[in-house]
């Protein structure tokens, strides 16, 4: 498993897990609430902002988010295109940045927070649906161990295409899925018995 | 206590009979499974475990059937697989150690406590902050045991803890494994000389209990099958 934390002491790695978590995610939630205009894209300079002054040093804040930002590439290039044909450019600029700049600040969730203490405090946090017949516990070791299985599954896809290089193939959406899939499932298997092997049901 | 009472155990698996008429009484602290590649022997571990069901006969494991009493049996039984990266669920080393904890709820600074011996004794002190993946094949495979061990089970059931280790790193997995500490262990192997270190053995082929008994017998008899 891969964590997206980065080790630091600064003010937002020392908040408890469960404020950060509602806090960060009501920030979130007010840049998607923002309308398609011009101004909106102003909202980029949010997560530079948070980042900057997070706690992790500037430099170092700053490198963590041109990381982000690049791991979420595929996404920007995806939402710009498709909002530019069908709503035209400035609803396109905006609209990309407030998806950007909210998934910019929830990723300084796993950015600031242990993995642990990200499990302790969905555990709190689901506790109530106890009364709905929700396991707490089972609800947050899914929600944990999908978000650390996310680079799992890049890292899956760049041996795919390893494989395919190998064998002197052009890496390819179309030939990949396939193998893809099956590593994916694999893992799936492996990651059952593995949390069986600890006894965990 | 036996440590596994079988009669006339039976798995069948996507139609085909994997396991038949499986009869054992054992009761040595250490166990050794051996065999030919597809003879049975993993499956049998994994029937052990609760993982395979198995489709006849009777089993129990430190007195409990692991079909009936799954809980009862997850309680008292750790596994080993040969892949240490299957079983390694959590970004950090202490990390995924106290994950083995998570279902005993106990106070935060007992479960810290008891990760840091853990660790301690499986030499990996020291590592607690390293991300899991960062570590060599062989302290991998001995977080997996720290893993398994942390949560103090009766019964461990490694299955070729040590095939992908070189021959010191395989050396230490086995020591911890065959320690006297107060668990018993079944364990899975195509390495001879470490099944002789076990008390006893049970050869495995074709789904069928070959041989049982001390581990030395047991053993120099599947090397004489070999050699024919």
């Amino acid at each position: 498993m891969l964590s997206l934390y980065v080790p630091a002491t600064g003010w937002l790695h020392r908040m408890p897990a469960g404020p950060k978590l509602a806090m960060l995610a009501l920030v979130a939630m007010a840049v998607a609430a923002l309308p398609s205009t011009w101004v909106t894209a102003m909202v980029l300079l949010l997560p530079l902002v948070l980042y900057a002054g997070s706690g992790m040093g500037v430099g170092r804040g700053l490198r963590v988010l041109a990381e982000s930002v690049w791991g979420l590439r595929w996404v920007i290039v995806v939402t710009a295109a498709g909002q530019l044909i069908f709503l035209g450019l400035e609803p396109a600029v905006a609209n990309t940045g407030r998806v950007v700049a909210a998934l910019l600040v929830v990723n300084l969730v796993p950015v600031s927070t242990p993995v642990s203490a990200l499990l302790d405090a969905l555990e709190r946090g689901l506790a109530p649906l106890a009364r709905c017949g929700v396991d707490p516990g089972r609800a947050a070791l899914l929600l944990t161990l999908t978000i650390t299985t996310i680079p799992v599954i890049a890292r899956l896809a760049a041996e795919v295409r390893d494989a395919q290089r190998a064998r002197g193939l052009r890496p390819s959406l179309r030939r990949g899925a396939l193998p893809l899939l099956v590593s994916a499932l694999r893992h799936a298997d492996d990651l059952g018995e593995g949390l069986a092997a600890r006894g965990i049901r | 206590m036996s440590v596994i009472r079988c009669a006339g155990l039976g798995v069948r698996l996507g139609g085909r009979e994997v396991l038949r008429e499986v009869s054992l009484d054992l009761s040595a602290r250490t166990i050794a499974l051996i065999g030919d590649n597809g003879s049975g022997k993993s499956t049998l571990a994994r029937v052990l475990a609760g993982l395979v069901r198995r489709t006849e006969g009777d089993l129990r494991v430190l007195g409990c059937d692991p079909d009936r009493d799954p809980a009862a049996l997850r309680a008292k039984v750790a596994l080993v697989l040969s892949n240490p990266d299957a079983q390694i669920m959590m970004p950090t080393v202490a990390e995924d150690v106290a994950l083995s904890l998570r279902a005993a709820r106990l106070p935060r600074r007992e479960r810290d406590a008891r990760v840091e011996a853990a660790l301690a004794r499986f030499g990996l002190d020291g590592l607690g902050d390293r991300p899991a993946q960062d570590l060599s094949g062989g302290q991998k495979q001995l977080l997996a045991l720290c893993g398994a061990f942390v949560r103090e089970p009766a019964l461990v059931i490694a299955d070729e803890p040590t095939a992908l280790l070189d021959g010191r790193n395989a050396r230490r997995v086995a020591d911890h494994l065959l320690a006297d500490a107060g668990h018993a262990l079944v364990l899975v192997t195509h390495d001879l000389a470490l099944a002789r270190r076990c008390e006893s053995a049970v050869l495995i082929a074709d789904g069928r209990v070959a041989a049982s008994g001390a581990s030395f017998d047991v053993v120099d008899a599947y090397e004489e099958a070999l050699a024919c």
